[in-house]
């Protein structure tokens, strides 16, 4: 069933649609970080593509800037070298206020500590991207979508009046609130215990097949991986190599924008 | 985002920081309630003062002449509805006991006053007994109990003023207006016009001087008191013969107090004002500083930088508004409890409660004042990296030049506006931010020097933990060493600043109580009399004795032209006539001058050649005369030509003898003169010293002053106080504001506390290594502050209050102590918080 690649630059996995431009695209993405006077590589000269639809999680063990490349992806973090191409735009010239908008219209996360805000109830979470993007009943949306994480009735309750895995569904709802085109997870199950991260993985599953969202991935468990359309595995800033663990649906990508009827997770 | 949108974010990113906000709202409150106080009190105390002004005129306005006033006068007067006049008619007489027949048993010279109306209209009159003063008249004469004692009679007994015969029928302890002591030549004796009428005295008429007393209606406001008065010196015609004086005239002395008190008043709001803003600073730096995961959270949801700025922006301008509103209603009430503290200087009905402009001054000001003061840690939510969502340790994004200078700018030009708005001086305000922005500039210069000296120092030598601990804090990178350092310098050099001026304000003011003063003046001592009048008054105990000879003059050329010349071209050109003109002079020989005279142009009988003249500064500019200047003067009939040789400042408010003009000896010995002597009598020794004079020398008149200068004396004194009080408010709030501010920046160390209890640091452990951090910071603070607060205070004295600097050491060495001591402690009482929590529940909360 899964079947090993070398890393490559640019190579199209077969299980994404060829026809279609990449939707996330890096061109010999580098980071480095000054320590101690010297400056050390996080990331080396990365090249890696993902398609509109695609499911990719990022494998390697601590340390190895699978993080930092997630970083660099959302525009949190300016490359030392190299491109990323989000949808065919170079952004890692944008200044911080347009990446900030960028991020606004494009770009969902998910994180390992939550990181809701404190001071808004689970439902102002949810309702604050849609704000900031100006979509019409913004409340009417968040609460649909906390009905959808099972959390409909927790909608005035604080971040810290809920567990663990309730934050983290409302994390997820909050990331998929505006309906981005990206979603970008950090470690989502990794402050979880096993069932609860579970229930995480089902419900982003759940959501992105939905919507139709890319859904980038970094874990360093590998169970979590599996789930995923393709692993990519990082070990010391590079590529160490790359696994189809199945299709992804033809052409999901094109439907990207649209809902789609509800469909059990496989 | 839409404005509905940052409205309800803006309430939304208040929650879970309240408390922290609650001392934001309590920093501005202090200083804004510091501006209403101010504000309404100067108002206040300034009304309370002026009506003291008053009482020693009183009146609002006055005319003086010699002659009947003209009917131009009438007219001007006539058309202002509501203005109340009274007539006061002064005159040196002689009154006398009447005799058998002709011959009068004893006499007396007294000061007539003649009063014709409702008098006086500000102050009080002291009459016994204790019935008003128009009443009295009707019945008979009014006199001081001097002229009882001298004459040895009493009230009821008859009295013959002039040709007219009159009962006593009160006694008059004290007047108001009675401040002028160089008309006073002998007891008071009050009648009514028509005594005065029956008198015959009338018809010496050039002796008579005559005081038109005005009140004006409530309509015509403080401000219009002085042009009016300028039109009626204009209005007036060969104006030399009239003066017109405004209760503002009355008391160059203390009008020169209140000058500089207003202006300190000014800087007490000031400074209150800046010290609630580097409150504001500090709180807004610490409450981003425990917002940083959220705001990057926001930025990652696709916030701009500007939109987070905005929101913090707004969230100020709110607090401000609160914080402010707290102020001005808590400034209000300020005033409430004040007259127990002020006494009669400000009694309780002088004070307007509800003082819409001074409330709305304080409202802008504080709200203006709070936003600026938190641009600057504003400026590092530009800085804050939305990577730090995944990596808290993200460095800092690079601070964008543009906007750093563009928030400087704004500061600078923010503080200028608010300063010249309390200075009312352009000039002064940037003045005063120029040297804030050096001073801040400098601090941050030495703060950077000593996180970079903490970093450099060999610490594993350092045996001791917490000293360790401490020095390691103060130089590890970003450890917000140099925004503490800036904020607690500035913070002590306004307070002690404003402590140094407040304590050479009161004790200029001390020192002009006059307490060597002396109480008593003789006059009319023939020069043959002065041997024995001084064994006299030494036998009296009598000190600060001394004694010059008078003789008095008329002028009549200035630099060759006659005195009427010169009076009536400026009446002319300047409408207005010239008192020092054409008034009798007393003038006095000197060998040398008294020490409370300082030359300061030309020098003393320098010219052998020549008759000299010094001439006090101020009256040599009214006549119009200068260094060089020739003068002629009429001495009973001789004419002496004097040429200006110097000019000089006299200390008026010493109260000793002083005159306008000094004449080199030479020229003065030989003509006709008397002796003026003054000295200081042991308290109750007037009247024997009066007893012996008359046995002895009955041709001596003494004027006491000791009630005057207890009035003087007493105005002072609460003045002192009052300003004692405003110092010692701002000096305390000022203290309160910077021990919260470093209390507030020191609440993010709750993680830190928690960390170094788990690795087994004991409480006693932090509290040091906390000690240790904070006292160092307050040390350096301290030094800059220090100077930089004795600049301002001696900058502050010597151009705007005039007042000359002493350095002492104390104030320095206590605000170097206090400045140490108050971020050690407050440091310390911050972090008790969370070192009484268990280490988990800080760590936990925060993680």
């Amino acid at each position: 069933m899964t079947q090993e690649l070398p890393a490559a630059p640019s190579k199209v996995p077969s299980g994404a649609p060829s026809a279609t431009a990449p939707r996330l695209e890096t061109r010999g993405l580098t980071r480095r970080l000054p320590s101690g006077g010297r400056q050390l590589t996080i990331l080396e000269a990365v090249d890696l593509s993902v398609a509109p639809g695609e499911f990719l999680a990022i494998l390697g063990p601590s340390g190895s800037g699978k993080s930092t490349l997630l970083a660099l992806l959302a525009g949190l973090d300016r490359p030392s070298e190299g491109e990323v191409l989000l949808d065919g735009v170079a952004i890692q010239n944008l200044s911080e206020d347009e990446l900030a908008r960028l991020r606004r219209r494009k770009l969902g996360f998910v994180f390992q500590s939550f990181q809701l805000l404190g001071n808004l109830t689970a439902l102002e979470n949810v309702l604050l991207p849609l704000e900031l993007a100006q979509i019409p009943n913004p409340v009417e949306q968040a609460r649909k979508l906390l009905e959808e994480v099972g959390l409909g009735e927790r909608g005035h309750h604080y971040p810290t009046q809920l567990s663990g895995g309730e934050q983290q569904r409302v994390a997820v709802a909050r990331a998929y609130a505006c309906r981005p085109p990206v979603l970008l997870a950090d470690e989502p199950t990794g402050n979880l215990d096993s069932v609860t991260g579970e229930l995480i993985l089902e419900l982003l599953e759940r959501l992105r097949q939905r919507h139709g969202t890319t859904l980038v991935l970094v874990t360093h468990d590998p169970a979590v991986a599996s789930r995923a359309d393709r692993q990519i595995y990082f070990r010391d800033g590079r590529i160490e190599r790359e696994e189809i663990t199945r299709a992804a649906p033809a052409g999901a990508g094109l439907e990207a924008e649209t809902a789609r009827p509800e469909r059990e997770a496989s | 985002m839409t404005p509905a949108l940052y409205w309800k974010y803006l309430i939304r990113e208040s929650r879970g920081s309240r408390g922290r906000l609650l001392f934001f709202v309590l920093c501005l409150a202090v200083g804004v309630a510091a501006v209403v106080a101010v504000a309404s009190l100067s108002d206040s105390l300034d009304g309370a003062i002026r009506q003291e002004a008053r009482k020693l005129l009183s009146a609002d306005l006055e005319v003086e002449s010699r002659r009947p006033l003209p009917p131009e006068l009438e007219a001007m007067l006539a058309p202002i509805e509501g203005l109340q006049r009274v007539q006061v008619h002064e005159m040196p007489t002689v009154v006398a006991l009447p005799g058998d027949g002709d011959r009068a048993r004893a006499s007396q010279l007294v000061e007539l006053k003649v009063v014709d109306g409702p008098y006086p209209f500000y102050g009080e009159l002291e009459l016994e007994p204790d019935r008003p003063l128009g009443e009295l008249l009707q019945e008979g004469a009014v006199v001081g109990p001097d002229l009882l004692q001298r004459l040895g009679v009493e009230v009821g007994d008859i009295l013959t003023v002039g040709t007219h015969r009159l009962p006593i029928v009160a006694v008059v302890h004290d007047e108001p207006d009675r401040l002028s002591f160089a008309f006073t030549l002998g007891p008071r004796v009050f009648l009514d016009a028509t005594a005065f009428a029956a008198s015959g005295l009338e018809a010496f008429g050039s002796r008579i001087e005559r005081r038109l007393l005005l009140r004006l209606p409530e309509s015509i406001s403080e401000a219009e008191i002085e042009p009016l008065a300028e039109r009626l010196r204009e209005a007036l015609p060969t104006s030399g013969f009239y003066r017109v004086e405004t209760y503002a005239d009355a008391q160059p002395a203390l009008r020169r107090s209140l000058n500089r008190i207003e202006r300190y008043l000014g800087l007490v709001a000031l400074v209150s004002l800046l010290a609630g803003g580097i409150g504001v600073a500090q709180t807004v730096r610490a409450w981003i500083e425990g917002r940083l995961d959220s705001i990057a959270i926001l930025k990652c949801l696709g916030l701009t930088g500007p939109q987070v700025i905005s929101v913090y922006l707004g969230q100020t301008a709110l607090l401000g508004l609160v914080g402010s509103l707290f102020g001005a209603l808590a400034g209000l009430a300020v005033p409430l409890i004040v007259p127990s503290l002020l006494g009669d200087l400000l009694p309780a009905e002088a004070i307007q409660l509800w003082q819409p402009a001074a409330v709305l001054r304080g409202m802008i000001l504080g709200t203006g004042v709070a936003l600026l003061f938190s641009l600057p840690p504003l400026l590092s939510v530009r800085r804050i990296p939305p990577v730090r969502v995944l990596r808290r340790g993200a460095a800092p994004l690079p601070a964008d030049r543009r906007t750093l200078l563009a928030i400087t700018l704004a500061l600078g030009l923010g503080i200028t506006l608010v300063a010249t708005a309390q200075s009312r001086d352009l000039i002064l305000g940037f003045g005063f931010a120029a040297g804030l922005g050096l001073v801040a500039g400098l601090l941050s210069l030495a703060a950077y020097g000593l996180a970079q000296a903490a970093a450099a120092i060999p610490r594993e030598r350092v045996r001791r933990f917490w000293l360790r601990h401490g020095l390691a804090a103060l130089g590890r990178p970003g450890a917000g060493t140099i925004g503490a350092v800036v904020a607690l310098g500035l913070g002590i050099t306004v307070v002690l600043a404003m402590a140094l001026v407040e304590q050479h304000l009161s004790g200029e003011l001390n020192a002009e109580l006059p307490e060597q003063a002396p109480n008593a003046f003789l006059v009319d001592i023939q020069p043959d009399q002065w041997d024995g009048v001084r064994q006299l008054l030494e036998s009296q105990q009598a000190s600060s004795i001394d004694s010059d000879p008078v003789v008095m003059a008329r002028l009549t050329h200035l630099d060759g032209r006659t005195v009427q010349e010169i009076t009536e071209e400026r009446a002319q050109q300047e409408g207005r006539g010239n008192w020092a003109l054409t008034k009798e002079q007393r003038l006095t020989y000197a060998e040398q001058l008294p020490a409370d005279n300082v030359i300061i142009e030309g020098a003393l009988w320098d010219r052998p050649e020549l008759d000299e003249i010094s001439l006090e500064a101020d009256f040599a500019e009214s006549l119009g005369v200068g260094l060089g200047s020739t003068m002629t003067l009429d001495v009973q009939g001789v004419p002496l030509e004097l040429t200006v040789s110097s000019l000089r400042t006299v200390d008026w408010e010493s109260f000793g003898l002083n005159f306008f003009m000094v004449v080199e000896p030479q020229a003065l010995e030989a003509a006709p003169q008397f002796r003026v002597a003054a000295a200081r009598l042991p308290q109750g020794g007037e009247q024997e010293l009066q007893n012996a004079l008359a046995a002895s020398f009955p041709n001596v008149t003494v004027i006491q002053l000791r009630e005057i200068l207890e009035k003087v004396s007493a105005v002072l004194q609460r003045l002192g106080l009052g300003v004692r009080f405003l110092g010692t408010f701002t000096v305390l709030a000022g203290l309160a504001i910077l021990a919260g501010a470093i209390a507030a920046s020191t609440s993010r160390r709750g993680r830190e506390v928690a960390l170094v209890k788990t690795l087994g640091l004991t409480r006693g452990g932090v509290l040091a290594a906390f000690a240790v951090e904070y006292a160092l910071t307050g040390l350096l603070a301290g030094l800059i502050g220090t100077v930089a607060g004795g600049t301002l205070a001696w900058a502050v004295l010597t151009f705007a209050l005039e007042i000359p600097w002493e350095f002492s050491p104390a104030p320095f060495l206590i605000a170097l102590a206090t400045g140490a001591l108050l971020a050690a402690g407050a440091g310390c009482a911050a972090s008790l918080r969370a070192l009484t929590q268990r280490p988990v529940a800080v760590l936990r909360a925060e993680g």
